[in-house]
């Protein structure tokens, strides 16, 4: 799907020879890295074949207006926010619905991902995750363990529990998130 | 143990390329590919929300013909752009047109003087 002369070149390259040239074919490698995810937030969001690719279109068009007009350093995070909000305005203006705030959103998916790193830095973490995942709710704790440590995936361990795909991806994300939130509490109260 | 145990909390190497993501999408991936997606997808909140969206494509087979036509079409919306760039620049600058009618002028009269010195020689 993507010219692979361009494979090597990274995000943050592509941007800058598009500003430094002014030349829209750089523009145009980079957006075609993310049609297809594009493709998936606008379904997700709009919950219909036709809507997404429009949206997609426009989603481009409004990304090669804004990029002329100002610079952009974290692409890919700067082009999901693009995409969310306009999804967002859209069901807005269809159900009179009030947007939500993105941003904020994205700064604390930052936060969290600095966390984690913060906290695998400690030797000490292992064992209170050890402990914390025995803490865990027992569907949360089964499916953890199975994709994380067993390294299962979610079809595998439908097929073991007898959850749905759904429900096993949902219990591996509220598991995860309780488990760091555990640690935490674990390394807090150690203090 | 230990080292499955870190996976849990690491953000590390999330990136997913679009024909793997296809891959899975259409259930062409082994387990352990499978798993490493889905592990990828829980730390990449952008590749998690597609993922869910492109599973209600009905035809996940026909995504990347789909996707072909959404790169086409931006190749073209990004050649119009150029191409209007370019009228914009030549609209910006009148005295380039002045210069050139001037210059097929001066060649039209200078070809009709030689052509009358020749004759009346």
């Amino acid at each position: 799907m993507i010219a692979d002369k361009h494979k090597h070149i990274t995000d943050q390259q592509l941007l800058e020879n598009f500003y430094s040239s002014q030349d829209n074919e750089w523009l145009g490698v980079l957006l075609q890295r993310y049609t297809l995810l594009l493709l998936g937030v606008c379904m997700k969001y709009l919950k219909n074949e036709e809507e997404a690719r429009d949206a997609v279109q426009q989603i481009f068009l409004k990304a090669i207006t804004e990029l002329k007009k100002y610079r952009v350093e974290y692409f890919k995070s700067w082009i999901y926010m693009v995409a969310k909000n306009h999804c967002l305005m859209k069901l807005r203006d269809e159900h009179g619905k009030n947007p939500v705030e993105l941003s904020e959103r994205y700064l604390e998916a930052k936060d969290e991902a600095e966390d984690n790193s913060n906290l695998l830095q400690k030797d000490v973490t292992l064992d209170m995750m050890a402990e914390g995942l025995k803490e865990l709710h027992p569907e949360q704790q089964q499916c953890v363990t199975l994709f994380y440590l067993e390294k299962k995936s979610y079809q595998e361990i439908s097929g073991a529990t007898g959850f749905t795909m759904m429900q096993v991806k949902s219990y591996i994300q509220n598991g995860k998130r309780n488990l760091r939130l555990l640690v935490e509490k674990k390394l807090k109260n150690k203090k | 143990m230990s080292e499955n145990l870190k996976d849990i909390l690491s953000n590390l190497s999330t990136e997913i390329d679009q024909e793997t993501l296809l891959l899975y999408l259409q259930d062409k991936l082994t387990s352990e590919k499978k798993h490493e997606v889905e592990k990828k997808l829980l730390e990449n909140e952008f590749a998690n929300d597609a993922a869910e969206g492109l599973q209600d494509f009905r035809n996940k087979e026909h995504l990347a013909t789909l996707v072909d036509h959404l790169n086409r079409d931006l190749k073209k919306k990004l050649h119009n752009k150029r191409t209007q760039r370019t009228k914009i620049h030549l609209k910006e600058y009148p005295w380039l047109y002045f210069a050139v009618i001037l210059i097929i002028v001066l060649i039209v009269i200078s070809y009709f003087i030689i052509r009358r010195l020749l004759n009346n020689n």
